[in-house]
């Protein structure tokens, strides 16, 4: 194959140097550098001011002028706090629990919704619902129906005799973070139904056909030929669910603020009450440097997820 | 393998028709192929005799059972489909052996039919490969191999070479022959190519709008078809259709265009007045026409419109009253457009359909 060489093509051969390769295609660079710089003072500088306000002792004032350079000291007070296990272990299963029921659920809906029949409409933008409404709203709701006064799941336990008195489920140690987990299944199934809704409408249906022809019941083709066809948007969604779940702030700020006594305390909650509560603005940089670390962690995850498809495919 | 049946099949989408009151019968070891423009519910066909969709109207039967209620497993059929449909995620062999791990065979009985099949296929060298490490060719192989290890009662075929470029069509097309010939297999083969179909089946059934035009082998629907339809059809080029005034004067009968007559023979002219009305069809293939420089006795004046060499033939397009029928000539004839030429009408290879209902006039 004949291939041409030049500024414009963009053939290039691999062993260019990066300056030499911006040199020759300095317009497509130019084009780009606007963005770039927004790009730069948008997020590089955050980042990078984060980074270096974690190696200091910061005054409450946030007169940054008094502040005194302390090296690692602030990691080391996160690393060896009892509160770090206990917040970590509770971002964990907040995390984890939310992520996989979210999705079970939102694979179950999208399966039952994938198939015609009677108000399949009506029930879809029912169940979309969740999705929609705002998280404050949702928080303020599920708080109502937890509430051990007036709230319906109390009334309801102790008339289908579960319990005997309503349990405050939001100012309990054992009952506070799983409640807190259910209301954000209940808000995140709808994503990951759309997600997987998306999904289903591109499984070919000549494939489906043909395993039904090769005698392949309903389970053995969804096992065979549906579900390795949704392996790649089910990676992308539980990614985002996970990526969404390590930043959950507004369901647990608004529910329980973390308590009761840090039983629902998780990551963005506990580094908001250090920087905005107790304004140690040199501590909560560290604790979001390394909330940082992880979610870049998930991040490069998420583009091998994405990119996946493309390395498979024959030249 | 078996036969199969369809009587008064019917399907229909709401108000929609897509197959209206087919009947045909395939018989044991039969290649039939399915052929009618995109649309006419070929497919739709198929996939009634499949089982994939549920019948409206009418009975199926596969050998002598009556299979309209049956599951499509359990209709003991192979089908291959037009892009081939293999598994992405599975291996060549796991694809092999899909249908048969579906029907619990022992695990050395699928191996070993795996291997018959590659090998029969000439895919054995592929069998560790994804599909997507395939060309078009081989997939397609795979495709019919997943269909052969079964040992089915009959094969399906939607299209199957659709997707290949030119070449590898006539490849496939002669394997698929030898294919049919080596395991007597019942096959319906679904394709809106009109060659395909005549090179390869023992009967062509020509659908249109979701009905049955003809059954009949290819060299009886390519010599006798029914209608205009599928005179226009089956054949390349299309046989040429001229609605020309039929023309009594006691016993003889011509029929005349602008300012000519031409008169027909005894057995035509009875055809001729059979028809409805008095605008009659007149139909011929291109290889039943001589082309004259001078007028002739009988031949229809016209005027050249275009030429196209092929390289073994030499097409001619002539307008006729307003329509246009194409002749040949041996490619060392020289012709040009806009002279006029005289067509000379083979009567007993002619064509007479009636206006009105566009059927063949016998
Ligand atoms: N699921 C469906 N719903 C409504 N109409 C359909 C459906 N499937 C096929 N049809 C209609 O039936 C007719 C025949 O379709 P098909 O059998 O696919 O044609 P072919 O295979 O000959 O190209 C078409 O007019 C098509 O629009
Ligand atoms: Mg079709």
């Amino acid at each position: 194959m004949a291939v041409s060489s030049g500024p414009v093509t963009g053939s290039l051969r691999r062993d260019d140097g990066l300056l030499r390769r911006i040199v020759t295609h300095r317009a497509d660079y130019a084009y780009v550098l606007p963005a770039l710089v927004v790009m730069m003072v948008v997020i590089a500088y955050p980042i990078w001011f984060t980074v270096d306000m974690s190696f200091y002792k910061t005054p409450a004032s946030l007169q940054l002028r008094d502040r005194t350079f302390v090296g690692w000291k602030n990691y080391h007070t996160i690393l060896t706090a009892p509160a770090f296990w206990s917040v970590t272990l509770n971002t964990l299963i907040w995390t984890v629990a939310s992520t996989f029921f979210a999705f079970l659920l939102g694979l179950g809906a999208a399966l039952s919704l994938h198939r015609e029949f009677a108000g399949r409409a009506v029930l879809r933008a029912i169940l979309l619902i969740p999705y929609v409404i705002s998280a404050v709203a949702a928080s303020y709701l599920w708080k109502w129906l937890y509430h051990s006064d007036f709230g319906v799941i109390g009334a309801l336990s102790v008339q289908w005799g579960f319990t005997d008195k309503p349990i405050n489920f939001l100012d309990n140690i054992h009952t506070a973070l799983p409640s807190l987990i259910v209301v954000n299944i209940w808000r995140e199934f709808s994503f990951a139904m759309i997600m997987l809704m998306a999904g289903l409408q591109t499984v070919p249906e000549q494939l489906l056909r043909a395993a039904q022809v090769d005698g392949a019941n309903a389970w053995q083709r969804f096992w065979h030929v549906t579900a390795p066809h949704l392996k790649g948007v089910s990676m992308v969604t539980v990614l985002l669910l996970m990526v969404a779940n390590f930043n959950s702030f507004i369901v647990p700020w608004l529910m329980t603020g973390g308590g009761p006594a840090g039983a629902s305390d998780i990551w963005i909650t506990h580094i908001y009450q250090i920087a905005f509560g107790r304004q140690n603005w040199g501590l909560a940089s560290a604790y979001s440097v390394i909330l940082f670390i992880v979610m870049m962690c998930l991040g490069y995850f998420y583009v091998q997820a994405l990119t996946r498809g493309d390395k498979g495919r024959p030249e | 393998m078996a036969k199969v049946t369809l009587e008064n099949v019917v399907k229909t989408y709401g108000p929609v028709t897509a197959v209206g009151d087919v009947s045909f019968t395939v018989q044991d070891g039969e290649f039939v192929a399915l052929v009618g423009p995109s649309g006419c519910g070929k497919t739709t066909t198929l996939n009634l005799i499949a089982g994939l969709i549920p019948i409206s109207g009418g009975n199926i039967r596969i050998g002598d059972k009556l299979v309209n209620d049956l599951d499509p497993k359990d209709r003991d059929i192979a089908m291959v489909f037009q892009n081939y449909a293999l598994y992405p995620n599975k291996t060549v062999a796991k694809n092999l052996a899909f249908p048969l791990q579906m029907r619990r065979l022992p695990k050395d009985e699928i191996a070993r039919k795996v291997a018959e099949a590659a090998r029969v296929l000439d895919i054995t060298h592929l069998l560790e490969r994804k599909p997507r490490e395939l060309s078009g060719g081989q997939q397609q192989r795979v495709a019919l191999g997943r269909a052969l290890v079964r040992d089915p009662r009959a094969f399906l075929m939607d299209e199957p070479l659709s997707n290949l470029d030119a070449k590898l069509r006539v490849q496939m097309r002669t394997e698929l022959k030898r294919f049919h010939q080596d395991l007597k297999a019942t096959i319906i083969y679904v394709t809106h190519d009109q060659l395909e179909a005549v090179t390869m089946a023992d009967k062509m059934a020509v659908m249109n709008g979701g009905t049955l035009q003809q059954y009949d082998s290819p060299k009886n629907v390519f010599d006798h078809p029914v209608n205009t339809f599928v005179a226009s059809f089956v054949g390349s080029p299309a046989m040429s259709l001229v609605p020309l005034r039929r023309v009594v004067e006691g016993d003889a009968v011509a029929l005349a265009g602008d300012g000519w007559q031409m008169p027909l023979s005894p057995a035509n002219a009875r055809k001729a007045l059979s028809a409805k009305s008095d605008t009659v069809i007149l139909g011929a293939r291109h290889s039943t026409i001589a082309l004259h420089d001078g007028p002739r006795e009988g031949a229809v004046p016209g005027r050249v419109y275009t030429v196209e060499p092929t390289g073994d033939v030499t097409f001619v397009q002539v307008h006729v009253d307003g329509a246009i029928v194409i002749a040949s000539l041996a490619p060392d004839v020289a012709v040009r457009s806009d002279t006029n030429v005289w067509l000379g009408f083979d009567q007993s290879r002619m064509h007479l359909f009636d206006c009105e209902t566009q059927m063949a006039l016998t």
